[in-house]
């Protein structure tokens, strides 16, 4: 199968063409502009997520693809890249922004709705694809930005006290994290004289190894800060309990996983020699990101409060992956990186699926308090079902795709000799699956409280059907990847190796050197 | 010389927008954070070789290789990656400006939550709060559930200020 390079820019342009549509319309305050803007919002996350699917199912089969903006060589033009770390990412996130329409649709109030939810959501999606399409450092700070101004956005959305507190915190911790890219971005034009990132990676191995280390704690920093890894996780759990439980399902698959997965793209491409120095670095931040993540949540009294705890938490197993990625191991090269990939996967579906079902009892029952909460099993069974599943999911028991992650992430840490980190683990699963036991047990099970009446809004069928079928498809989804576990692990080694392969990288990229440029230029120069 | 002005310039602005940051009151908060990203953009412009007099522009006829050895213009990228700095940094500290208006609106004060209770820094000049007027002790993030943070800062005057202010009513 042969594809078009330029194809590569759909998954930003077409967010980006029906977001400014909708926000025309929403601005010309166009008759039935709502109903409009949710029909352009089907239609651009299906072909989006159309899109992804064929990159995705290309990548796979070995392919990669790289454009030039502009046909301006690389590195005088901005890269486009995609192999199927980026594929698999972009479907994913393209199949839960997708998923989050109904959800969004059946549970906004018009007061959100109105003030534009739906071209928000498109702008975020766009900034997630653009950041992982990107192979240009600076490019990747632009996107990044344009993730983050629609995150605000959406998170301050409704204006109570609460998402503006939140927001002021969110904002203001999210924009240094930007500021420590956009320096890294700078000493390293600085220093190596290119932005590409292809040529970034040439380059950067010979660089001094001063150099090599202030770029990647810079950008370790910054992504550290994104993806809410240990010491710069604050943000994190201080905001996503304040917004509309859609918008926090919708940051949960999207913002912290964007950071992760650009510490995935990053490291192995432009410091390989240092992910194997910085491992004792990488491992110690995973171990305490796990731990603290999982000992925070029990202590949470809200639903989203306890689950944000545990996307922190989370976020540890995939920092460990990517710490064994390019240890020696009897797997081979890229396996704790393939791992790391799986369980990124399995974290958006699950992760989402549990904040769209907790946020369905929060807006049901009018509050996420735990201990106002219980008994909703003899009412809401479906619900308490996929929520079991889910929840079991998480923590990592079989048929799921948390155990096939979880299992997997432990075997080759322990090839690794990493054996106190793997201990970490092990006694973080423990405590998680005891925290989803409470969570579970808190909600459902129990006598039914009367003081709260559920809201009437949600007694009809066919709110409930687009609330709870969106999340029954995450949590099928999750069972096939445990069930099917040989392909989907499969998959994620072809993105795994293709992540690791620099020469790969640099060859579908293949950036000029500026000498030859220049002679080339001169002879076209009458 | 100028490479090193630049330089210490640039540390003065991460220094002072450290400092401001980690001051109480939001107003600090902004200006610091103003102070940060001047910072950055200004380390951004000293990635280049700095050049006086020589605009960033390749004259049709001259010696390419000499002129990129002898760097005889300026280096164009490093102001173009500013310039796109410069507008999102722009837009947003608008964004937060509004939220510290909005949070204003909220509290009435300049404060953060949970700081008017504790906390009476009668140096601030930009303090406008009256200190005996003090909110629940317990009214701060860690301590509060949203829903009880939205009840206690639920004042009737923020919402006719917001009111007005509304995008889009429902009809």
């Amino acid at each position: 199968m042969t594809l078009s390079p330029t194809i590569l820019a759909l998954p930003v342009a077409i967010p980006l063409a029906f977001a400014a549509l909708e926000i025309v319309l929403q601005l010309l305050r166009a008759p039935r502009a709502l109903h409009v803007q949710q029909t352009l919002s089907l239609a651009a996350l299906l072909s989006n997520l159309v899109v992804a699917v064929i990159l995705l199912v290309y990548t796979l089969s070995g392919g990669r693809l790289a454009y030039q903006m502009g046909l301006w060589p690389a590195p005088f033009g901005i890269t486009v890249y995609a192999d199927s770390l980026t594929t698999i990412m972009l479907t994913v996130v393209g199949l839960l922004a997708l998923l989050l329409l109904p959800y969004a649709m059946a549970s906004l109030d018009s007061r959100r709705s109105r003030l534009g939810y739906y071209p928000m959501a498109l702008l975020l999606l766009m900034g997630a694809n653009g950041a992982f399409i990107t192979g240009d450092l600076f490019n990747l700070y632009v996107f990044y930005e344009v993730l983050l101004m629609s995150s605000f956005v959406l998170l301050a959305l409704g204006g109570t006290p609460s998402q503006i507190n939140a927001s002021i915190r969110y904002v203001v911790l999210n924009l240094m994290g930007s500021m420590m890219l956009l320096l890294a971005a700078g000493i390293t034009y600085g220093t190596l004289g290119t932005l590409n990132m292809a040529q970034i990676s040439q380059r950067m191995v010979e660089a001094p190894i001063a150099v090599q280390t202030l770029i990647a704690g810079l950008l370790l920093i910054a992504f550290a800060g994104k993806a809410a890894i240990f010491p710069v996780f604050f943000w994190l759990p201080n905001s996503y309990h304040t917004p509309h439980p859609a918008v926090t399902a919708l940051f949960s698959g999207t913002l912290t996983k964007v950071g992760m997965y650009s510490l995935f793209r990053t490291f192995p491409l432009f410091f390989p020699n240092l992910l194997v120095a910085w491992q004792p670095l990488l491992l110690t931040l995973a171990g305490l990101t796990m731990l603290i993540g999982v000992l925070g949540a029990f202590a949470q009294p809200t639903i989203r409060r306890l689950l944000s705890f545990h996307i922190i938490s989370q976020i540890g197993y995939m920092l460990m992956g990517l710490a064994v990625a390019l240890s020696p191991s009897p797997y081979g090269a890229g396996f704790g990186l393939a791992l790391a990939i799986l369980f990124l996967v399995h974290n958006q579906l699950v992760k989402t699926a549990l904040l769209m079902g907790g946020g369905h009892v929060e807006l049901e029952m009018g509050t996420g308090k735990l201990n106002e909460l219980g008994g909703l099993v003899t009412r809401k069974p479906v619900q308490a079902v996929i929520f079991f599943v889910a929840a079991f999911s998480l923590a990592g028991f079989p048929p799921s795709s948390g155990f096939i992650g979880k299992l997997g992430l432990l075997e080759v840490t322990f090839a690794t000799q990493q054996y106190l980190v793997a201990g970490v683990s092990l006694v973080v699963s423990v405590l998680t699956t005891m925290s989803m036991i409470r969570l579970w047990q808190y909600i459902f099970w129990g006598k039914a409280k009367t003081e709260r009446r559920p809201s009437p809004h949600f007694a009809s069928p066919t709110v409930n059907m687009m609330l709870i079928a969106p999340t029954a498809v995450l949590v099928a989804l999750s069972l096939a990847i445990g069930i099917f576990a040989q392909p989907a692990l499969d998959a994620a080694r072809v993105a795994a190796n293709q992540a690791i392969d620099r020469v790969g990288y640099i060859q579908t990229v293949n950036p000029q050197p500026l000498t030859t440029d220049v002679a080339a230029a001169q002879e076209q120069t009458p | 010389m100028t490479a090193l002005m630049l330089a210490f310039l640039v540390g003065l602005l991460f220094a002072c927008g450290a400092f401001m940051i980690l001051q109480r009151g939001q107003i600090k908060l902004i200006l610091g954070l103003g102070l940060l990203s001047h910072g950055v953009n200004l380390a951004l412009f000293g990635t280049s070789e700095l050049t006086r007099g020589a605009p960033p522009i390749l004259p049709h006829d001259g010696d390419l290789t000499q002129m990129l050895a002898t760097r005889t213009f300026a280096d164009p990228l490093p102001q173009a990656l500013i310039l796109t700095a410069i507008v999102i940094s722009f837009g947003v500290t608008a964004f937060i400006v509004v939220l510290a208006s909005r949070r204003d609106a909220f509290t009435g004060s300049d404060l953060a939550p949970g700081e008017l209770a504790s906390v009476i820094n009668t140096a601030d000049p930009f303090a406008t709060h009256d200190p005996h007027v003090a909110l629940p002790e317990a009214a701060d993030d860690y301590d509060i559930f949203q829903y009880e943070l939205d009840e206690v800062y639920d004042r009737p005057e923020a919402a006719a200020e917001i009111a007005h202010e509304e995008l889009d009513k429902p009809s």
